[in-house]
């Protein structure tokens, strides 16, 4: 046990910044000033190693050294491809859960469905509960290299995991559900690397837009301060292409989101090919969009009139908080059969 | 559908009036900003994506002297943009007073074909063809400098010269080989 956990204790130093261990030690207060004093950054990792099991002991710098891998994915939280869940079908006091009560019923609830599972919970300054789980299973000890990272917000239902695998998802969930009382763990359809990003999508933390009958007057002003000299043929339908670019994506900051995928099961549609038109099944294929800020392409290609219209499939993305969509055709009752051209509607996502 | 009309409305006094119609409105910006500049004329720029202009702003606008196609060479929407907004000008325009400006004429993704299409445009419209490089400001002045020059011919600025003339040397002709496969 001692040499596993001091090749773990090596690997995870020299997986680590020289700068984070320095502040990490710094934080952490088990250590006395004159051990801190003593300890030599400018050597080797193994150097380092050494010096650090000669002070404390090996279990101590362990508990250390997750909690430092936590504070560290906390303040790099844009690596990694992080998923939403919502949670479903809230009981009464599920609006009442408090920060110790959750910490202890998700502690101890994940110790029973695990026998060997590592649990850290800490609170982070914007009222997110981050948990680094690290999963073992009857055998072995837990696996600390490949941490599941949850953030939940507590009373609400969104969270967002990072690195799991399908076998310890209905563990997590069945955790999750039970201590936040609620009584499911549903698909978000919603993914990506930066959980800012996705957080402020999910949640709405960015300007809305809101309908109003009485649009401001922002284009006329521009219009008047620029050069008289210089005229605009096409100002008024430049000013449409604005105000619906608009309408969909709103004014100001959007989150950074970088890609959108919609699943097609529709028919195919195209004219010029008759052979695919004849088919009865729908003709599948996966569309992807790629960006490092896709919210704000499509706002400047319906803007720059590159689009002729948002079309439904890009304004339901800031508007479901979702980037996976599958697009069926909507079937009718009666008219199926005469008329080609159905229209595609857009479902929720298989869980 | 109004087609713009080269000679239905009175000209002023010591101006000369332009009109850049540009797909991306993009260079059509700076260009305005450089052309409006200039000292010895009064020069009214107006900016448009596309032709049709629309019927509301037909009686604050005044007499065009010079209609400019800008065409980026990188984008096949520009040329075929241009190409359609060619019908909704009057015929009277086609003497001298269009003029057709090329961007990005140097880039590698540019097809050989999109060029040749672009210069037998030109060629068929008997108007001339510029190349200008719109990234650097040196680019935009030089073209805004190049503009004026056709433009003050134009709008008759110029004694003993009228459009007509210079149309005729400075028109855009192709080389008879021009679709033989070139050597590159």
């Amino acid at each position: 046990m001692g040499d596993a956990t001091k090749r773990l204790l090596q690997r995870l130093i020299r997986r680590t910044r020289i700068q984070m261990l320095k502040t990490t030690l710094e934080k952490w207060d088990r250590l006395t000033l004159a051990q801190r004093q003593s300890m030599v950054f400018i050597q080797s990792k193994s150097a380092i190693t050494e010096k650090l099991l000669s002070i404390c002991e090996v279990l101590m710098l362990l508990v250390l050294l997750w909690f430092h891998c936590l504070l560290d994915v906390m303040d790099n939280p844009n690596q990694g491809m992080w998923y939403a869940f919502r949670l479903m079908d809230p009981e009464d006091d599920a609006h009442s859960v408090e920060l110790m009560q959750f910490k202890e019923q998700f502690k101890s609830l994940l110790h029973e469905l695990v026998r060997h599972v590592s649990v850290k919970i800490k609170k982070h300054a914007d009222e997110a509960i981050w948990i680094r789980i690290a999963w073992g299973d009857g055998f072995s000890q837990p696996n600390h290299l490949k941490p599941t990272y949850v953030v939940h917000y507590l009373q609400t239902p969104f969270v967002f995991v990072t690195s799991i695998t399908s076998k310890q998802k209905p563990l997590l969930s069945q955790a999750l559900t039970v201590s936040t009382r609620h009584q499911d763990l549903k698909n978000a359809n919603l993914s990506g690397r930066k959980l800012t990003a996705i957080r402020d999508l999910l949640m709405q933390q960015y300007p809305q837009v809101f309908p109003t009958n009485f649009p401001g007057h922002t284009a006329e002003n521009n219009q008047m301060e620029s050069n008289p000299r210089r005229v605009k043929e096409q100002a008024g339908l430049e000013a449409d292409r604005l105000r619906m670019a608009h309408k969909a994506f709103g004014d100001g900051m959007l989150p950074e989101l970088e890609s959108a995928v919609y699943e097609l099961e529709t028919k195919f549609n195209g004219h010029a090919n008759g052979t695919m038109t004849d088919r009865e099944q729908p003709f599948r294929c996966v569309v992807k969009f790629t960006s490092t800020n896709l919210l704000e392409s499509l706002r400047q290609c319906a803007s720059s009139g590159i689009v002729s219209t948002v079309t439904p499939l890009f304004s339901s993305i800031p508007r479901s908080g979702k980037n996976y969509f599958v697009i069926t055709n909507k079937s009718h009752g009666s008219s199926s059969k005469t008329s080609n051209i159905t229209e595609p509607q857009i479902l929720d996502s298989k869980d | 559908m109004s087609l713009l009309q080269p000679f239905n409305k009175l000209p002023s006094l010591n101006t000369a009036n332009i009109l850049l119609v540009e797909n991306e409105e993009q260079f059509q910006q700076s260009l305005a900003d450089a052309l409006v500049e200039e000292s010895s004329v009064i020069v009214n720029v107006r900016l448009a994506k596309s032709l049709p202009v629309p019927t509301e702003n037909e009686t604050s606008r005044p007499r065009i002297d010079l209609v400019v196609f800008i065409i980026n060479l990188t984008s096949e929407l520009s040329f075929e943009s241009a190409e359609a907004s060619l019908k909704y000008l009057d015929c009277g325009y086609f003497l001298g007073k269009v003029c057709f400006l090329v961007t990005n004429a140097r880039s590698v993704s540019v097809p050989a074909e999109r060029l040749d299409a672009v210069r037998k445009l030109a060629a068929l419209f008997h108007c001339p063809l510029l190349f200008v490089e719109d990234q650097t400001a040196d680019g935009v002045a030089s073209a805004a400098e190049r503009l004026l020059t056709i433009l003050k011919v134009a709008a008759g600025h110029v004694p003993i010269t009228t459009s007509l003339y210079m149309s005729i040397l400075a028109q855009c002709t192709v080389p008879p080989d021009i679709d033989q496969p070139s050597f590159d």
